[in-house]
């Protein structure tokens, strides 16, 4: 991670202990670059983490200040800091497909609606990963995983109809967006729009799993197949895709960035506003 | 001096306040909703926040998230919330989070009666979460003046130990309606006995001392001081660790910070003991006010009995039941989990008894009979589902 890991990270936390393969470190380096590119510093984040292969990754190598949550519960957790902080200081989750979309998805969907100033990066293996390779809330149909040897069957959140960031979007969210890891600039601009909304903005970004789910679902652990499945299911969301057993559909997905007045500080105007009343409210 | 006639919930709501709580996240629960819906009503005027969490478990995690970045914070439930609580409670515990839960007991196990008072989560208040390796600190108000004065005390202790304190009610306690006094005045909080600490902020680089220390800062979140905070096992500077020689440092600090000033922490109330008496009536609680007024009876009546009311249960004040006698535990439930400690603290040859309650107190002339014939040392009347000889 070079110059950015030297200006931003802990030394002692490089290299990650990631598999060797794993697209984690390219969903961590683009987080990086968009807040390079912001001109942001160590002092203007603070970062959370979720539990599983983003959060045990991602944990503690901010030269900032850090805090990691148990399973799911960071959401709550980031609300109630966001309330204590300074509106201008940032907060950024990396966290897991199955710490969002699964067992913090209720958690998740309150701080889209009550637009809560966070920057959710959801790193999505497609699977409960850590665990060594369950199926999740976004493994495709059909997929065999350690806990859906015959074929993934139960629906998940992204086929069939369905897509979390719709559901995201109707509980309130103002930024959201997907990407792979794969992508360059794309994602990078993403997460440099997501950073600038004062609100709740969410990007999901599809990363691939080498050890597992690449074992398993995709019957191989070498990173080019792997690489080559991702690309052949890509397009932007603007645009006709292939006709693919599990499109990934990239780019902005709904964009209303500053749009919705930001719930802390909506609380501290209707504070003020109650004290200078006196009270008599 | 404001003189009201308040609930033990707003002596709560105006005892936190008065201690600098700032944050008061919860989710609707009787007997605890008045809790909530005063603090939404106080706080504002305070210039606090009122937030009204999607579940228990986000009511203690955003307490925890205020704490962390450096406010204080509150919250409150009854028993189907507070064992939702077994989460955030670890993680609050295993980071040395300062804040206040409020649990008021209603009669369980599960939702049981809504209005009906329980003494259910004596023990889970002790081993609210997993993993064990760790102290907590209980206390019992039995009234509306304790309530207030406790839950300041627990925002004091709450700083000076740097973790979570629980205050154990019952929905008598809570519900209640009594004369409060609240102190207008620093010298007036004073006079009553009550300090009130205000937040620091631990600057590093070591965030965790390996060991007994209290009255260390809390690590707190957005002072750019590469504060590291979370359920991992921390080694000194707040790094995760597989290391286990970490785990055993971290576990002798969250047990031993707080045995080792236990003398900081143990409240109680002993009245009639100087005689040193046969029969020692042992509560804490609502029943404890029942009970006092039955040894006062029974003393009045020529029987040399005595009382104890533990306002401190965590750590659990052993050093108390010092000396050898009848004890007779009185609780509101029926399975008997005060006893078990009280039989576990009390010198060798000492006879322990149980009455429990479910869902309502005891009362006056039962106890009375039931000292009269401890005293004599006669049988005590037997009914299965109430009593038992231990």
């Amino acid at each position: 991670m070079d110059y950015l890991a030297r200006k931003y990270l802990r030394p002692r936390k490089i290299p990650s202990t990631a598999c060797s393969g794993c697209g984690l470190g390219q969903v961590h380096k683009k987080v990086l670059l968009a807040i390079d590119e912001l001109g942001l510093g160590t002092g203007d984040i603070v970062w959370g983490t979720g539990i599983g292969c983003a959060g045990r990754q991602t944990f503690n190598t901010w030269k900032g200040d850090n805090f990691a949550g148990t399973h799911g519960r960071v959401y709550a957790l980031a609300t109630g800091l966001r309330l204590a902080l300074p509106p201008e200081k940032k907060i950024i989750l990396t966290v897991g497909d199955g710490d969002a979309f699964g067992i913090g998805l209720l958690h998740l969907l309150n701080c889209a609606r009550r637009n809560v100033g966070l920057t959710v990066i959801v790193c999505d293996n497609l699977g409960y990963q850590s665990t060594g390779g369950q199926y999740g809330w976004t493994t495709p149909a059909g997929y065999c995983t350690d806990s859906s040897p015959l074929g993934m069957w139960e629906p998940n959140w992204v086929q069939g109809g369905r897509d979390i960031l719709a559901v995201l979007k109707a509980a309130g969210a103002t930024f959201l967006a997907r990407h792979t890891s794969f992508e360059g600039r794309n994602a990078v601009l993403s997460i440099k729009k997501a950073l600038l909304n004062n609100g709740f903005s969410l990007v999901h970004v599809y990363f691939p799993c080498v050890t597992n789910f690449g074992a398993r679902a995709l019957g191989t652990r070498r990173p080019a197949a792997i690489y080559q499945w991702f690309r052949e299911r890509t397009a932007a969301m603007d645009q006709a895709g292939p006709e693919v057993d599990f499109p990934l559909r990239t780019g902005i997905y709904y964009d209303a960035s500053n749009s919705r007045p930001e719930f802390c500080e909506n609380l501290r105007a209707w504070v003020a506003e109650v004290q200078e009343q006196g009270g008599n409210r | 001096m404001k003189r009201l006639l308040e609930t033990g919930n707003g002596a709560i709501t105006e005892g936190a306040i008065i201690a600098g709580c700032r944050v008061f996240a919860g989710y609707p629960i009787t007997p605890a909703t008045e809790i909530a819906e005063n603090m939404a009503r106080r706080l504002p005027r305070a210039g606090g926040f009122y937030l009204q969490a999607e579940d228990e478990l986000a009511a203690l995690y955003i307490c925890i998230g205020a704490s962390a970045g450096g406010m204080k914070a509150m919250t409150a439930t009854s028993g189907p919330g507070y064992i939702l609580y077994a989460d955030p409670f670890g993680w609050a515990i295993s980071s040395e989070i300062p804040l206040v839960i409020v649990n008021s007991q209603r009669v369980g196990p599960v939702s049981g009666i809504t209005g009906a008072p329980g003494q259910g989560e004596f023990y889970l208040s002790r081993y609210l979460t997993h993993g064990g390796n760790f102290e907590n600190i209980v206390l019992a108000p039995a009234g509306v003046q304790e309530a207030f004065a406790i839950t300041v005390q627990a925002f004091y202790l709450a700083e000076r130990f740097r973790m979570p304190v629980t205050i154990l009610a019952d929905q008598l306690v809570t519900d209640g309606w009594e004369t409060l006094l609240i102190p207008e005045t620093g010298a007036e909080l004073e006079a009553m006995g009550l300090k009130v600490i205000e937040r620091r902020v631990n600057r590093g680089p070591e965030f965790y001392p390996a060991t007994d220390a209290i009255d260390v800062p809390p690590v707190v979140l957005g002072h750019n001081t590469g504060a590291a905070c979370s359920d991992w096992t921390p080694t000194a500077e707040g790094y995760d660790t597989e290391e286990v020689e970490w785990q055993h440092k971290h576990a002798y600090r969250l047990i031993y910070k707080v045995r080792n000033h236990k003398d900081l922490l143990t409240r109680y109330e002993a009245y009639f003991v100087d005689d040193e008496p046969e029969v020692i009536l042992v509560a804490y609680g609502s029943p404890s006010r029942v009970v006092k007024s039955a040894v006062k009876v029974a003393r009045e009546q020529g029987l040399k009995v005595g009382g104890l009311r533990l306002v401190t249960l965590w750590p659990f004040p052993e050093e108390i039941f010092s000396w050898q006698a009848k004890y007779l535990v009185v609780e509101m439930n029926y399975d008997g989990q005060l006893v078990r400690e009280v039989q576990r603290a009390t010198p060798k040859g000492s006879a322990i008894h149980f009455l429990g309650k479910c869902g309502e107190l005891p009362r006056v002339a039962e106890l009375v009979e039931l000292i009269r014939a401890l005293v004599n040392d006669r049988p005590l009347p037997c009914n299965p589902r109430e009593r038992e000889v231990w």
